[in-house]
């Protein structure tokens, strides 16, 4: 689901910064752990360096070419970390373009099943954020693994899977935070409103089942301050 | 169990302990003459996969003095439904709830595979995660705007029901209001003048308890009144108005001079911090997380005038008696760091600049907190980011790996008194019966408080055997500690981690040999390093070389076999044999080692060796190092410049940086472009294997590492250089004839000559 990347840490403010997780590889390390590399080989008692194992060179350095593929005296180490490609990895171009509106309108749709329900103020917060995020896609601004992780989300959402779509929510804040902290903030509300408002609707469908009273009142917006 | 080696790992992976013994000398006089102390290493909340909590409450010895747990050591009559503690022998009624038990229907602690086991605590009033961000804004705006926005990338990692408050400073220190209404108000304080927690709560408005209450919901008696919230709010309520609150965030507008420094009230700042928090929400789980970006330039807690013409303090000026606001400063960051305790609230420190930001001074706000300390050279890099966003990862079952507010009890047989701890801790100053005389570390007390840990933190606890000499081998000839850990779980569940370990009694003249046989060189190494980094704070650098090298000396002459003035005869058996070499790369470290190191890079170095669990310690004292070459797999080699050879690629890991050297003719190969032909294939498999491998390493780490790619002749590989043991050197070069690997231009001693020296004095019967 989420993005699988490493990409370069920013050496010109940082001395030998380190390499960039993405928010998958991130979450991901927690399950898949290799054999971790803490061997450490014991000196001579006398201190002095043993001779070792590898030791075909000894004295002159090879010259000369390394051995090619075919003839290598073994296989050559080959790590196994999950991270396959060092670069970012740009999506395939022949991924059709996500539409804004497609993005755009489940979102709207979501906000105004939750208008009613929820605070006005914090209804217009979100629609405030909405239009910030149409602004910028409109514009150019959004790159492409944020607009189609943004359909992702969207789909996710409408198919009522909260944690799902709370989930890249945050792997797009973590990956992508310059592109995305002013209005993803709003869909995150919206994801969390959504969810509460869902609950609630169960709750209130057993309610009116049992009470078998038309319920006017709107459940939430007492409790706002 | 075949061999103490995979004892000791077996008691590692369940209880979390290293002991430096693993059987006991069982007597005081024979236990000094041990050299190393019986000591353990604790990881608390080691995490365990396969360590459900149990929903109920540990059973107490109804000793008032002893209040042990019960524990599978006791011994149980399951007719007469008693047990008896393994502590003070007191014979307990077991309470009513347990009449059913039977030698085949056991309660889990007193199953032997729960050694460690840990009850969830249903009482008491749950009170939500606080994190409360303190922001230094005097920052360039590269800085300032990658600070933001991880700080609003942080809103989507917190527990959404989390409180979080907003406190910024330059010159001015602002407490932020957080509403959900449109308008953001602040309360502003002058930098320069140091409040008491009772002035700042009088001017912040805490101090009236009764409040208007805005909301219709009765608040239970107990719990916390609302007077916080205008300060503190739960994220998912104010995440939109905080986010914009960060976003809209300018450079302190004071103007700066030429040549001066930005005047930065970090000291008043951090005071107001800890001030808020102590009125609103004592003793529950709390983080203070100061960012800053400078050293502190104005009011309580100056390190450095704001002339840029006087630099900021060395370890030359220290020496001198030249640090003109270290004390002061010092002392109020201690003040704070003590009241930051008493309340149970930690403090982080995120120190992101070029030169030094004072973590000297700070650092006590986060050793005695257990709070992290982070330094890097701007929040602009993917070292701040990542480390920070590590902060808040979760472990397998999707709870937070923090915890809060932690106290440590132990309780001993006995025969063995806890003489201290060293660790990110404070003593909580309870004294008893357990409690040994001597000190080591932190000691005086049987208990201490962590207030933020994680499950790597790791404590060094310090015991004192004190059966009398020819005293016979204690009844039961085992002897007992039980670690009993109270805390706050991230879930903000209270919960309650024991652990009771047992180790036999052996009389160290007749039985020497499995004394011998059950040491544990690693855990000692790191116990020891722990003891003479401890000293280091308060010593000279050369006295704690002097001391750890007396009693390296005294271990070798205890455990060695040889023959009197005969230094060519000397041996360690295997369990002593790496523990010289451990000793060697202590003493060349960072952690006692301060040359080449500001004071603030010796505070960090410390800051991190006094928390890590064994295995990440052990990786500070003497560096990891892996081969890559056509010879055959991975395999790691002897950290020695003779390991570095021309068709290898070398692989370190220091904890602090991971280092990637080519060397000579794979350097060649690789300029030549070998990895790019089809045919040379393999070629570019070897190259790829240290980088994947350093990706894991780096994927795991905390804080992140610096990553440095170099090669043979390239000016950072002196790194690499600087570690190894310069078992070549330009003085020796010629003396080892036709030897290989790269000779490294240095006067320090080899491992070769320390063990040279050491074997000499080992056999004289002078010494």
């Amino acid at each position: 689901m989420a993005e699988l990347y490493v990409k370069p840490g920013n050496k010109e403010r940082g001395w030998n910064d380190p390499p960039q997780f993405s928010y998958g590889l991130q979450t991901q390390a927690v399950g898949s752990k290799r054999t971790p590399l803490t061997k450490r080989v014991a000196a001579a008692q006398d201190g002095s360096p043993r001779a070792t194992a590898s030791e075909t060179t000894a004295g002159h350095p090879p010259t000369g070419p390394p051995p090619p593929s075919n003839k290598a005296p073994g296989l050559p180490p080959v790590g196994s970390c999950s991270a396959s490609s060092v670069e970012p990895t740009s999506l395939p171009v022949i991924e059709s373009e996500t539409l804004l509106e497609d993005v755009l309108r489940p979102l709207e749709q979501a906000l105004e099943d939750c208008r009613g329900h929820v605070r006005k103020q914090v209804c217009d917060d979100i629609s405030r954020r909405l239009a910030l995020l149409q602004e910028q896609w409109a514009g150019g601004k959004l790159s492409m693994p944020v607009k189609k992780r943004m359909a992702l989300l969207v789909r996710e959402l409408s198919s009522h899977q909260w944690d799902t779509a709370d989930d890249i929510h945050r792997s797009l804040m973590v990956d992508h935070v310059t592109e995305v902290s002013q209005w993803m903030v709003g869909v995150k509300r919206l994801i969390a409103e959504k969810k509460s408002l869902s609950s609630e609707e169960e709750a209130t469908k057993v309610l009116t089942e049992v009470t078998t009273e038309e319920n006017q009142t709107v459940p939430g917006f007492l409790g706002a301050p | 169990m075949a061999t103490y080696l995979e004892f000791i790992q077996q008691n590692e992976d369940q209880d979390g302990v290293r002991f430096s013994w693993n059987v006991w000398p069982s007597s005081r006089l024979e236990a000094t003459r041990m050299v190393v102390p019986l000591a353990c290493l604790l990881t608390p909340l080691k995490e365990r996969l396969d360590l459900p909590p149990v929903q109920y409450e540990p059973v107490l010895c109804s000793r008032p003095t002893c209040k042990a747990i019960l524990n599978p050591l006791c011994q149980v009559d399951f007719r007469a439904k008693l047990w008896a503690c393994n502590f003070c022998f007191q014979r307990n009624q077991f309470p009513p709830a347990y009449t059913g038990i039977t030698e085949v229907n056991q309660p889990a602690e007193l199953m032997p595979q729960f050694s460690t086991i840990e009850y969830m605590i249903q009482r008491g009033a749950q009170s939500p995660l606080i994190f409360l961000y303190v922001v230094d804004t005097c920052l360039e705006e590269d800085d300032l705007q990658a600070l933001k926005e991880s700080l609003q990338m942080s809103l989507s990692l917190l527990p959404p029901d989390a409180l979080v408050g907003l406190i910024t400073f330059g010159r001015m220190v602002q407490v932020h209001e957080l509403s959900c209404e449109g308008i953001s108000k602040s309360y502003v304080f002058r930098g320069t003048k140091d409040l008491t927690a009772k002035q700042i709560q009088d001017m912040l408005g805490l101090s009236k308890p009764a409040m208007p209450m805005q909301q219709a919901r009765s608040a239970q008696p107990q719990e916390h009144p609302f007077v916080s919230s205008r300060f503190l709010q739960p994220v998912h309520k104010i995440d939109m108005n905080l986010t914009d609150l960060l976003g809209e965030l300018q450079r302190d507008p004071w103007p700066v001079t030429q040549g001066k420094r930005p005047l930065r009230s970090t000291g008043v700042a951090l005071s107001i911090a800890v001030g808020l928090l102590e009125g609103t929400f004592p003793n529950t789980g709390a983080r203070i997380m100061l960012f800053t970006g400078g050293p502190p330039t104005q009011g309580p807690g100056m390190v450095v005038g704001d002339e840029l013409k006087t630099p900021i303090r060395s370890w030359h000026d220290i020496e001198k008696d030249n640090a003109r606001f270290m004390k002061k400063a010092t002392k109020h960051y201690e003040m704070l760091a003590n009241r930051t305790a008493a309340n149970g609230h930690c403090i982080d420190i995120y120190a992101c600049a070029l030169d030094q930001t004072g973590l000297l001074e700070m650092k006590c706000c986060t050793n005695v907190t257990g709070g992290h300390m982070v330094m890097g050279d701007s929040f602009n890099t993917s070292l701040f980011k990542q480390t920070f966003q590590r902060i808040f990862s979760k472990d397998f079952n999707g709870n937070f790996r923090m915890a809060f507010g932690a106290t440590l009890e132990v309780k001993t047989s006995r025969e063995l008194k806890i003489a201290g701890t060293i660790g990110p801790c404070v003593s909580l100053n309870v004294k008893g019966p357990c409690v040994s005389e001597n000190e080591l570390g932190v000691g005086g007390t049987s208990q201490w408080k962590i207030c933020g840990l994680d499950p790597t933190t790791t404590l060094g606890i310090y015991f004192e055997v004190v059966n009398q000499h020819n005293a016979p081998i204690p009844q039961g000839g085992r002897g007992a500690i039980q670690f009993v850990t109270q805390y706050q779980h991230s879930s903000t569940q209270r919960r309650i981690r024991v652990t009771t370990i047992a180790r036999n009694w052996a009389d160290a003249q007749s039985q020497l040999k499995h004394i011998e046989a059950a040491f544990d060189q690693e855990a000692a190494a790191v116990l020891m390093a722990r003891l003479g980094v401890f000293r280091a704070e308060s010593e000279e650098g050369p006295d704690v070389l002097r001391w750890l090298d007396r009693q390296l000396i005294r271990l070798c002459q205890k455990f060695g076999q040889y023959n009197k003035e005969d230094s060519t005869s000397f041996r360690l058996s295997d369990s002593f044999s790496l523990y010289p070499q451990f000793m060697f790369h202590l003493r060349r470290s960072p952690f006692l080692q301060v040359f080449n190191n500001s004071p603030d890079e010796s505070s960090y170095y410390r800051h991190h060796f006094a928390r890590q669990d064994l295995t990440q310690s052990l990786i500070m004292i003497q560096p990891i190092l892996y081969a890559y070459s056509f010879h055959g797999p991975p395999e790691p080699v002897l950290l020695d410049s003779g390991s570095i050879l021309a068709d290898r690629i070398l692989l370190m890991d220091t904890f602090f940086q991971i280092v990637i050297y080519l060397g000579e003719t794979i350097a060649q190969w690789r300029k030549a472009g070998y990895q790019d032909m089809p045919e040379y294939e393999n070629f570019k498999h070897l190259l790829q294997a240290p980088l994947d491998d350093a990706q894991e390493i780096l994927q795991a780490r905390f804080p992140m590492p610096r990553y440095i790619n170099t090669e043979h002749g390239g000016s950072q590989a002196r790194f690499l250089l600087s570690k190894v043991n310069p078992s070549q050197t330009h003085n020796n070069l010629y003396a080892w004839g036709q030897e290989t690997g790269a000779p490294i231009l240095t006067d320090d001693v080899s491992l070769q000559v320390f063990m040279d020296h050491l074997k000499k004095l080992a056999v004289s019967s002078a010494s």
